[in-house]
Parts: C-alpha cells; sequence; structure tokens
C-alpha cells in the first residue's frame, strides 16, 4: 500500500506532538492518523456502502 | 465458590463489553434484561409452529398430490391447506416481523432488507443498529473501552411471545427471523437470521489456495481468497478474527495456522493453537474452536468448520465463517443467555450465524452444489436434532421451530428446475435437479416428528413467510428513473460508474431506489436535499406507480411490476411515516438487479440473471404466498402472517391487544 505526505505548519505539527505524547501515542504520525481515521468513519456514517455490502453479501442478495 | 463465580460472571459481562468494537462496531448491552424465569403456567391447549422458510404452496401441493409429503398429506386431511397472505414486499426479515408482532410493517417498522438514512441518503442495515461506546482510555497503542455500546434490535412493536408472557405463558421460540438481539423476555428464545458472525458479517469464509483465481483479496463480504504457496509440502497461512477493540485503529485479529500435506496420500494436518486435525480431500472437520487474542487475558473464542476441498494438483483449503460460540457467547443471541449454553451442553457447537448456508461460496465456485449441499446437510441434521429435543421437553404453552433450509436450497437451485433460466444447466439439472424435492420431503419429515408428539390437545401449525419463484431477469430501477427525467447527476458523471448515489445533484432529483423494493421521493423536510414539496407528493407517487406498473420486458412481452404499492395506502401504524413511498410488487421471473439496491446505475434497463442464486421472492405478495397448514379448520379464506398471530392469542384465550391488526384464523 502507498503512503501519502500531507504538509503540516511546523508549529501546529509540534503541538500535535506535544498532544500525542501526552494521550499515551507511540508517535504524532499514530495521534494523526487515529484522529483522521475517526473523523473518515463519522463521515462515512456507521453503515459504509462498503459495510453493507458486506454484509448483504453474506445474506446474498445483492453482488 | 459461589462468590467465585459471581465475579467469574461479573468479569465476563464487563469484558463482553469491552469487546464491543469489533469489526462490524458490534456492541453488547449489559445482560440485565434476563433475570426472570419463563413462562410457568400449564396449559390445556398446546401450540407447535413449524416455520418453513420460502415453502411454496404451489411445490408443495405437487409433491403431496404425488405422495411424496405423507405427514403434510395428513396435517391437511384433518385440518386445512392454504396459501398464506405474505407482506408487502415478501421479504423474510419483513415477513417474519408480521408473524412476530402480527401486524404490518406501518406496526414494525421492517420495510426491507436495506433502508435509507434521509441526512445522507446512504442505505442502512434495516434490522439491528451498533452503538459503538463513547468512552475510551488509551494506552500508547492500547485503546481500552470504558463504556459498553450496545446492538440494538429495529423492530418495532411487541412480539407474541412477550403477549404470552404477560399471561404467564411459556414459549420456547427457536431462531425466528428478524429477532437479533433477542427482545427483552423470560421466554426461551434463539436468535436466527440477522445473527452476524463473530466478525459482524452475514457470513465471510475464507478460502486458501494455490490456484490462480482473480478474485484474490475480499470481495462483497461473501468471502475471501487467501493465496498461499506450498513450500515443502507445507502450506502457511492465517484466519482473520474480529477487530481489535483494544488496539488503536482497532486492527483486525488473526490465528496463524500451518498445514501439512501428506506427500504421498491425499490428507493433510492442520495445526493451529496447539489443535490438531487430519483431513481427507473432500473432508469436513466438524466444528472447531478458534479463540482471538486481544491481549493478555482478552479474548474471544468463535466456532468453525475447515474443509480440505483439495489437496493437489492445487491446494485448496475452505474454513466456514467464524460463528459466534453458542457457549460463550461474545453477542447476545439467545435469552435467557444460559439457553445458548443450554443447547451447546447438549449438542456442542452448533450453527449460530442467522442464515448457516453458505450461499456466497457457492455462488463463488468456492463450494461446488454437491459441497453446498453437504454442509447445508450438516444445518438440517442439526436442526432436526434440536427440534427432538426441543420437542421432547415440550409440556405446555407454544413452541416455534424454524428451517432455513428450504429458502437457502430453492435460492441457489431454482435454475436447475427452470428450463428458461438463463443459468439452467441441464447436466447439473440431471444430478441436482431433485434438491428442492427432496428438500420438502425433509421439511416432511421435521413434522412427522411433531405430529408423533402431539396429543389430542396439541394444534400444529406450518407455515412459511413466503413462496418461491424463478429470478430470470433484474430491473434497473434507478436507471429507469435516470432515463424517466426524476434522477439527474452533476455535469460530466458517468452513470454506469457510479455507486451510492456519487454524483447526484439532488437540487433536480426527484426520486431514487434503494434496498429490494423500495422507492424514495427526495421529499422536502424530510430528506437533507429535499426537493419535492409536500402538496407535490402524491401526484407525483401516482403519476410513478402508474408509469412502473405499465413497464414491459421488450424480451419476453411481460409486465415487470405488477403493482407499485403506495405505502400510504397498504401500511398503517405509528412507523408509516419511516416506510418508502413505494414499494414494487415484481411480477413473476422478475427482481430488482444485483446493483441497483445500493444506488447503482447500470446501463441497461433489464438484464438477465445468470448467477446460481436464480430463485427468489422479491414479487407481488400475490404472486408467492407462503403455506398455511394445521390440524384445525382455518376459518379465514384468504389468512395472512399477521392473522397467525391473532389465531395463535386467540387459541390460549387471550384478548387480540389493539395493535394488533391480524385477524383470528380459527
Amino acid at each position: 500500500m502507498g503512503k501519502a505526505k500531507v504538509k503540516l505548519e511546523k508549529d501546529f505539527y509540534e503541538k500535535i506532538k506535544r498532544i500525542a505524547e501526552a494521550a499515551g501515542y507511540s508517535s504524532a504520525e499514530e495521534f494523526i492518523i487515529h484522529v483522521l481515521e475517526r473523523e473518515v468513519a463519522k463521515f462515512e456514517g456507521a453503515d459504509s456502502e462498503e459495510e453493507i455490502k458486506k454484509r448483504l453479501k453474506g445474506l446474498g442478495y445483492i453482488s | 465458590m459461589a462468590r467465585e463465580r459471581k465475579d467469574e460472571a461479573l468479569a465476563r459481562r464487563e469484558f463482553l463489553q469491552l469487546l464491543l468494537g469489533t469489526s462490524a462496531g458490534l456492541l453488547l448491552n449489559p445482560a440485565k434484561a434476563f433475570l426472570r424465569t419463563k413462562g410457568t403456567k400449564e396449559t390445556g391447549v398446546k401450540i407447535i409452529v413449524l416455520g418453513f422458510d420460502g415453502m411454496d404452496p404451489v411445490i408443495t401441493r405437487s409433491l403431496l398430490e404425488d405422495g411424496r409429503l405423507p405427514a403434510f398429506k395428513a396435517l391437511a386431511s384433518s385440518g386445512s391447506f392454504l396459501p398464506l397472505g405474505s407482506s408487502i414486499p415478501p421479504q423474510s426479515p419483513v415477513a417474519w416481523a408480521n408473524f412476530i408482532t402480527g401486524t404490518n410493517p406501518g406496526g414494525h417498522a421492517i420495510f426491507d432488507f436495506v433502508h435509507r438514512n434521509p441526512e445522507n441518503y446512504l442505505p442502512v442495515f434495516s434490522a439491528s443498529e451498533s452503538i459503538p461506546g463513547r468512552h475510551n482510555l488509551k494506552l500508547g497503542r492500547l485503546v481500552l473501552p470504558l463504556s459498553g455500546g450496545e446492538v440494538r434490535n429495529l423492530r418495532k412493536g411487541r412480539a407474541f411471545w412477550q403477549i404470552l408472557e404477560d399471561y404467564d405463558l411459556p414459549a420456547t421460540i427457536f431462531k425466528i427471523p428478524s429477532n437479533y438481539p433477542p427482545v427483552k423476555t423470560k421466554q426461551k428464545t434463539l436468535s436466527g437470521m440477522g445473527t452476524p458472525d463473530l466478525k459482524g458479517y452475514y457470513g465471510l469464509f475464507n478460502y486458501y489456495t494455490n490456484e490462480y483465481k482473480s478474485i484474490t483479496e475480499e470481495y462483497g463480504g461473501g468471502g475471501r481468497v487467501h493465496d498461499v504457496y506450498v513450500i515443502g509440502n507445507r502450506v502457511e497461512a492465517r484466519i482473520p478474527g474480529p477487530n481489535n477493540p483494544f488496539r488503536a485503529g482497532n486492527p483486525e485479529t488473526y490465528v496463524d495456522f500451518k498445514v501439512f500435506i501428506d506427500p504421498v496420500n491425499p490428507v493433510a494436518k492442520i495445526v493451529y493453537q496447539g489443535q490438531e486435525l487430519i483431513l481427507r480431500e473432500k473432508e469436513w472437520s466438524g466444528w472447531k474452536k478458534i479463540k482471538f487474542e486481544f491481549i493478555p487475558g482478552q479474548s474471544v473464542t468463535g466456532t468453525c468448520l475447515f474443509y480440505l476441498k483439495e489437496v493437489r494438483p492445487k491446494f485448496k483449503l475452505y474454513l466456514s465463517p467464524i460463528n459466534i460460540d453458542p457457549e460463550n457467547p461474545a453477542l447476545p443471541i439467545s435469552t435467557p443467555e444460559k439457553y445458548a449454553r443450554e443447547l451447546a451442553e447438549k449438542f456442542g457447537p452448533f450453527f449460530t450465524k442467522g442464515l448457516p448456508a453458505d450461499t456466497a461460496a457457492l455462488e463463488n465456485d468456492v463450494l461446488d452444489e454437491k459441497e453446498f449441499l453437504a454442509q447445508d446437510e450438516l444445518v438440517y441434521q442439526e436442526s432436526l436434532a434440536m427440534l427432538e429435543y426441543e420437542l421432547s421437553n415440550f409440556r405446555s404453552g407454544l413452541l416455534f421451530f424454524y428451517f432455513s433450509n428450504t429458502d437457502q436450497r430453492q435460492h441457489m437451485f431454482f435454475r436447475l428446475i427452470d428450463r428458461n433460466h438463463p443459468a439452467y444447466d441441464e447436466k447439473l439439472a440431471k444430478e441436482f435437479g431433485q434438491v428442492i424435492s427432496s428438500t420438502y420431503q425433509q421439511m416432511d419429515r421435521a413434522l412427522q416428528l411433531a405430529m408423533d408428539k402431539a396429543d389430542k390437545n396439541t394444534v400444529i401449525i406450518v407455515m412459511s413467510d413466503h413462496g418461491f419463484n424463478p429470478f430470470r431477469r433484474g430491473f434497473n430501477l434507478n436507471t429507469w428513473l435516470l432515463e424517466n427525467g426524476y434522477h439527474f447527476f452533476e455535469p460530466g458523471v458517468k452513470p454506469e460508474e457510479v455507486s451510492l448515489f456519487q454524483g447526484t445533484d439532488w437540487s433536480r432529483t426527484k426520486a431514487y431506489g434503494v434496498g429490494l423494493n423500495a422507492l424514495y421521493l427526495n421529499l422536502k423536510g424530510r430528506e437533507k436535499h429535499g426537493l419535492v414539496r409536500p402538496e407535490e407528493k402524491e401526484p407525483l407517487l401516482r403519476e410513478i406507480a402508474h408509469k412502473l406498473e405499465q413497464l414491459v420486458d421488450p424480451k419476453t412481452g411481460q409486465k415487470i411490476i405488477l403493482k407499485a404499492y403506495l405505502s400510504q395506502d397498504v401500511f398503517r401504524g405509528p412507523y408509516l411515516a419511516e416506510a418508502p413511498d413505494i414499494i414494487l410488487g415484481f411480477n413473476r421471473n422478475y427482481r430488482i438487479s444485483w446493483n441497483s439496491p445500493l444506488g447503482s446505475f447500470p446501463r441497461e434497463l433489464l438484464e438477465d440473471n445468470n448467477q446460481k442464486w436464480s430463485g427468489d421472492h422479491m414479487s407481488s405478495p400475490e404472486v408467492i404466498p407462503g403455506i398455511l397448514l394445521a390440524n384445525r379448520k382455518v376459518k379465514l379464506t384468504d389468512p395472512k402472517l399477521e392473522d397467525v398471530t391473532a389465531g395463535i392469542l386467540s387459541l390460549f384465550g387471550i384478548k387480540i391487544p389493539p395493535d394488533i391488526t391480524g385477524r383470528n384464523i380459527f
């Protein structure tokens, strides 16, 4: 799986780094990914298309 | 000792709450509901209800007249055999919910397998929802859930066994669909259709092979294919488990396993977690337990079946979906909680996944017809043994017992009894053309068990939720809406590439289709970008319904949709406002296409169904009624599912509650 870079203001990155450390994350990167994943999941909703597909495929009614 | 056991139970409950972040976000409600005991009253009348999913009256009558269903014939002769009116639409979750609540979808709020969220137009699963826990404690890479979430049964209305409970009448309800998680009751209930596997799916198999397959990664949720290498007669692979709620990002858990292939014989040894099993080629393993560790001291167990399909020239190993372990269920599957354990103690591990037949594995050529049937035969034999057990315990009140085989096998084998089906195969028909009739005969044996148990005070009711018909052609509802000016895209969008309505211009779109029979208006005040004003609603609905009912398939000259029902005309009850606006009642041989239900717009309006999933029941209910047999005279000439509920309550002398719309059948 490829990786992409995102640019952040240095001051902001330092702030994230401090918060990540205080919250017990092993790195700022892990903290950022976790927050983004959570937000993306919120946007997509609990029943994303993929989730619905996965669930219903087991029932057999959609492909 | 007692204290120790109590602490253990408490720890278990807390743990289960913590577990709630599995892949589908399944969460467990603390099991505080199940404290009372079941109804205890001795009843003069006893009722046994056998539910054979999808059993069709035309096929049943034909076999009955041929003398191949002697128990059915005897039951019909002693009382009645009639078609049983199904729900609108005749989908199992809707139909069984009609029976459970004695009312229509307006009273129980299940309108389709799939509903939609009007806030974002996304499909949502209709039967249950998971509410994640809100508070977590992060320790490095660990995330410890501090508050449990819950999984909710979205069916509304009271179940008839809850009403029996009000009168202290005992009931055992075995695997009735539309009851996951099981509703709060003191009665004995085991959940059925709608119960997920341990990963939160409705069946995710794993398939390990070194054969080239075009599909080599997860596809659609039916299963996951793992590329493996056979090196020195040895294979190493992993079994994916539930997502880990204790680690940041909830990564998937897994268990490593090794396979040692006999260099001479078609035999292999599978080794995992200190367990060893030896399988011959074409042999099923029987139930095996598997444990997925989250963090030291916290784990969850599931149960699964291995099937060694081929050793050489290619290596092929099938692993069934990981079922929730009934001995130690990670999610709520029974009331009281100990009922699942009681069955596990008696029978060992058993199928807990809602619909156990692996139709996806057959559809994707992972299992062939014979292998699929071998697995579903395990399901049947297990059900039969459990029916015998429940019949032997049955003293008073009501026993409901469900069989899924009729539905699942008709879905997959209708192509082999329908010469006009696009997927008809003469060679396969010779070998498997009798599958459906022999399955009906198996139900006859189940009925005979119940009849042997019945005394003069026992009423036996046999019912199905709908019938069956061929699924030859699929209709792309969303494509039709687009072609007829009810749906619009932003400039530059290629409709045939769209999934989930991406690129839709909601400021111009008036209607959209989500689910297997449902059409919604983009209604102002209800949908996020609603366009249709309330005063425009009715004329627009009538216009669309009229046009849909006129559609003719140019290939066959047949009507595609017999009836486009306006929900406001056919439903009543407190949840009418949640209903789709139009329910499509398809003609015989037709169904919604494979891709339209989730907001896709294939190029063609109609397409042949070339898949093995070849029988279905999305029709107008008059096309595919279910069956009703009883050893008493049924007085209604046109009984419907909800009427059976009223009949049951009446037999026990219970006054029909006002929210039940069914009529007493007896």
